[in-house]
């Protein structure tokens, strides 16, 4: 058996043991969070009246009356209401992971282009980085309000954060030889950036992709909390209002979901962009994230 | 024509102690046109500084370095550099990194092709074009760093120890390819190396540093290309012996008594 096929097998086999032990819990421990709600709602709870009634989230439309308009709940309704809500919750974690990868990435080339800036913004872009995120959050809604560019700036906040620093660093890490060599041929500043540097600096910018990745999914949740009308982390504020963990759950496992998508998609992307490296080093699951 | 120029050279840096290293001290050398020189001495003489600075990657803390009467001004690719490590870009296919310096100076894509392809074949490597830099061995990595330095048609070529890192018989391989591309081109050669073998075999002239100063500075008569015969001649023994004096290790020299 071929060693990926390995992987992927013992990777399903944990995810099945995991979903087994979630389901021996909810035997196990059958409390409720509030009168007809499980605490822990089994499989079967969850694939059906849990998801059923995520339906209360769809605003009508398709041919799909929404509940609130005294329609009934139906699986349709669900799917709608999931589909939509994760589209809004994308735009704005996209939207933001962008703006945050376009800023973080211009601004940490842009810092060093010298010696001199990367000693002046070193201290400061580390004390911005320990920052707690999450304190920030009341400022953001204060300034932009509950709008869509304001969660899209926090999350653009959240990521530019992480990929400036990670961008400095890497610079700084790029081999001195790569840049004299290309020098001696007759290499302009810009040339060297855009044929050096960003490919030199790739692998190690690779672990603050994946970090970023991470905040954002998170910064993007954390923004709706606070007074978002639709997305998924709406969903998760107004569940929590009433006690119903099985849309929590469920809404958590459909991130989950998202999340794996994106991460499988830059691995992709991030094979061809690193094809040229030493097999033993581009494999991150053998050697860590290189 | 290129001719090199160094007038009373000096490079000083500072430890981290404080204390200031004088890394070349006082240099003055005409290395004329197409003359093939190669720079002798201990580790930690001031060969390879002195190598960077005609180069242009670092300016002299003082004196000055000029081809052809033009004072240097930062790197070049007419003054083309082999450097010790490997300097191919791992990330870019064989053959871009031939054409890598045409390119930066704007040469048209189907002309910089032709001429890396021409320079891959000269050097051996015309099958491995698409290839990554991961998939060649040392030597064929030395190869296409030559390849490269040839494709931009350099008038100065600069070598820091480029072949110290291969086997013997590559690095024999390496010597004969390096002599016919230089036969072909004729460039001003700068040599940087530590093996007395090599400059013998390579060089018109030879000179000695030590603690950042020129020592000595010998031309190498011998007819080229050179041969074990002819590098057993006696003219070829003496030469050695002094080098090798030069190097410390005099003990290795029957006649201890032969001047410097």
């Amino acid at each position: 058996m071929k060693r990926t096929t390995a992987h992927r097998l013992t990777s399903f086999g944990v995810l099945v043991v995991l979903a087994a032990l979630w389901q021996l819990a909810s035997i196990l421990m059958p409390y409720e969070s509030v009168p007809g709600e499980p605490m822990i709602p089994g499989w079967q709870i969850l694939v059906t009246r849990t998801f059923l009634s995520l339906a209360d989230y769809w605003q009508g439309g398709l041919g799909v009356p929404s509940v609130a308009q005294g329609g009934p709940r139906t699986y349709a309704g669900a799917a709608l209401a999931v589909l939509s809500n994760s589209w809004d919750t994308s735009l704005r974690l996209f939207t933001g992971l962008t703006l945050g990868v376009a800023v973080g990435l211009v601004a940490g080339l842009a810092v060093s282009w010298s010696k001199w800036s990367r000693r002046i913004v070193a201290l400061p872009a580390q004390i911005i980085r320990t920052f707690p995120m999450l304190a920030l959050i009341p400022m953001f809604q204060l300034w932009f309000g509950a709008t869509f560019l304001g969660m899209a700036l926090f999350v653009a906040f959240a990521v530019g954060v992480i990929f400036f620093t990670g961008t400095v660093n890497a610079v700084g890490n790029v081999s001195d030889i790569h840049v004299d060599y290309a020098r001696t041929q007759g290499a302009s500043r810009i040339q060297i950036y855009r044929s050096v540097i960003l490919p030199a600096m790739f692998p190690e910018l690779r672990s603050s992709i994946l970090l970023s990745l991470g905040t954002a999914w998170t910064a993007v949740i954390a923004a709706e909390f606070l007074g978002a009308q639709t997305g998924l982390g709406q969903i998760i504020v107004f569940a929590q209002y009433f006690g119903y963990v099985g849309r929590m759950f469920l809404v958590a496992l459909f991130l989950l979901f998202y999340a794996a998508i994106t991460y499988a998609l830059f691995e992709r992307a991030s094979r061809r962009l690193t094809e040229w490296m030493p097999r033993e080093l581009a494999t991150p699951d053998r050697y860590g994230a290189p | 024509m290129a001719e090199v120029e160094l007038r009373n050279v000096g490079q000083f840096f500072r430890r981290s102690g404080g204390a200031l290293v004088e890394a070349v001290a006082d240099v003055s050398l005409v290395i004329r046109s197409h003359e093939f020189v190669c720079l002798i001495g201990p580790s930690g003489c001031g060969k390879t500084t002195l190598l960077q600075l005609v180069a242009g990657l670092t300016p002299a803390s003082q004196g000055q370095i000029s081809v052809d009467g033009a004072a240097i001004a930062g790197p070049s690719p007419e003054r083309g550099l082999v450097f010790q490590r490997d300097s191919v870009f791992p990330w870019m296919r064989t053959i871009d990194n031939v054409s890598y310096g045409l390119k930066c100076r704007g040469v048209e894509k189907t002309k910089r092709i032709e001429i890396a392809r021409q320079y891959l074949r000269q050097v051996g490597l015309g099958d491995v074009e698409r290839s990554w830099p991961r998939e060649l061995s040392g030597g064929m990595l030395k190869r296409v760093a030559v390849a490269t330095v040839f494709a931009n048609s350099p008038r100065v070529l600069l070598m820091d120890e480029p072949f110290a890192a291969l086997d013997y018989v590559t690095k024999l391989q390496l010597h004969q390819l390096l002599l016919t591309l230089w036969e072909q081109h004729r460039p001003t050669v700068l040599f940087v190396t530590h093996d007395v073998d090599e400059a013998m075999l390579l060089a018109d002239r030879i000179v000695v540093m030590k603690e950042g100063r020129v020592v000595d500075d010998r031309k190498i008569t011998l007819a080229r290309r050179r041969t074990v015969e002819s590098l057993a001649l006696p003219e070829a023994v003496a030469h050695k012996e002094v080098l090798l004096r030069h190097l410390g290790l005099g003990e290795l020299v029957q006649d201890r008594t032969a001047p410097l």
